[in-house]
């Protein structure tokens, strides 16, 4: 089978995958902010496109990029266009903290329900960092 | 006529038949939208999308396509629409363009260039007999032969039952294509739950002859959870509106709930401990509804 050459703007989405596939979009998209793949100032396709580019729903881009405006990482100029924000990495940064922090915060809920003292706690955060690296 | 928002209108619709009833409907597609409407067997999906196409006379209410009444504007409104549907019978007219040069010649927005690139994306080539054609290339031959029209509103019964998972994602890459300037407006019947749910903007449910919902497919997905909770010493909660018991295994309970209406908050004053709640596919959540009306 070929290979398709093709623009790819964000990473794979899939209903498999978890949570809605417009939050997946989200996401997705805030990873490329974040990572500097997308940067402020380039042109997003419309939300009709990018709909027919994934396969899901119109409805379901538009309400990803409205979120996304609504954080301030793109924003929407009447009859030009969607672009990425001037402070959409800050932004994306700043959300993905915010994610990391409540997940966190759930993970040291449930050890602590677990019977981990703290400092097991800290010790188990460790060892998790380092199989990440 | 740009400025209309709804491609397809239905008010207080009636058809009645020996034995079955259709409405009254309300119905409304905007314009732009991937329409879903989806329903058991038998609950009148074909029955409204031949009404809306004008075949056969309602009994009562109004549909009005692109702001024209349905039986006044009843040319207009066939010169915009086309439809797709489970019979497909081309096999007279012998090879793939004999069968698009003889539907071209009544449709004057045509477009030749859309019909070449959708003969390739589609693999069907001109001089292929169409008695010999598989079930799928068949009905790609006739979404084709809809799309080339150009239409404002395409109408689609079932298109996907049969197809393989490759063609069923042609096709919808392609209704999404269709969509793309936000002028035109597909309304499809169809079983494939899980496609729906992907592809389209709006869903309608309708089961024996009746809408049951219809709305934004994400707002109706979320809308609805799967309750599970304990009730009080075995006794099954009273009747509370917007949630549907499903199942029951002493105190423990299993409901569908609607999280727009007050039945959360009524379940917690009932004194249901436990409870938790679990997000619903668009098939799940059809499954429990229309079981409810069984």
């Amino acid at each position: 089978m070929s290979v398709e050459r093709k623009k790819m703007i964000l990473g794979p989405i899939s209903p498999a995958a978890p949570g809605t596939l417009y939050q997946q979009i989200v996401d997705g998209l805030k990873r490329e902010v974040s990572e500097g793949r997308l940067k402020p100032g380039l042109p997003l396709p419309s939300f009709r496109q990018l709909a027919e580019d994934l396969l899901v729903s119109v409805i379901t881009v538009k309400r990803a990029y409205e979120e996304l405006e609504r954080e301030g990482i793109i924003y929407r100029r009447q009859g030009l266009g969607t672009f990425v924000a001037e402070q959409g990495h800050d932004r994306s940064r700043e959300a993905k903290l915010n994610a990391a922090q409540t997940l966190l915060q759930s993970g040291v809920r449930e050890a602590a329900e677990a019977g981990l003292k703290p400092a097991e706690i800290l010790e188990l955060t460790r060892q998790i960092i380092k199989e990440n690296h | 006529m740009n400025n209309l928002t709804h491609a397809i209108e239905i008010r207080q619709l009636l058809k009645k038949y020996p034995g079955f009833l259709l409405g009254p409907v309300d119905m409304t597609v905007p314009k732009g939208a991937i329409y879903g409407l989806i329903g058991p067997n038998g609950a009148g999906k074909t029955t409204a999308l031949d009404l809306i196409l004008g075949l056969g006379s309602n009994d009562g209410g109004e549909i009005r396509v692109l702001g024209l009444d349905h039986r006044r504007d009843a040319v207009a409104i066939k010169q915009q629409t086309a439809y797709v549907g489970p019979e497909l019978n081309f096999a007279l007219w012998g090879k793939v363009g004999s069968a698009i040069r003889f539907v071209r010649g009544f449709f004057p927005d045509w477009d030749e260039a859309y019909c070449t690139r959708l003969q390739k994306e589609f693999q069907l080539d001109a001089g292929t007999r169409i008695a010999t054609l598989s079930f799928g290339a068949k009905t790609k031959l006739s979404l084709l032969l809809a799309l080339a029209r150009r239409p404002r509103v395409l109408i689609l019964d079932e298109p996907t039952t049969g197809l393989d998972a490759i063609s069923k994602q042609q096709v919808f890459a392609e209704l999404l294509k269709a969509v793309e300037d936000g002028e035109r407006t597909v309304l499809i019947s169809s079983h494939g739950l899980g496609d729906i749910e992907r592809f389209a903007d709006h869903v309608g449910i309708i089961n024996r002859g009746r809408l049951l919902l219809e709305g934004r497919t994400d707002e109706i997905v979320e809308r609805f959870r799967l309750a599970e909770f304990f009730t009080g010493a075995g006794t099954a909660p009273a009747k509370v509106p917007g949630l549907t018991m499903l199942r029951q295994d002493g105190d423990r309970c299993r409901a569908l709930v609607d999280q727009s209406s007050g039945a959360m908050a009524a379940l917690q004053s009932a004194g249901a401990r436990q409870l938790s709640l679990t997000p619903m596919t668009l098939e799940d959540l059809f499954v429990a509804l229309v079981k409810e009306e069984a």
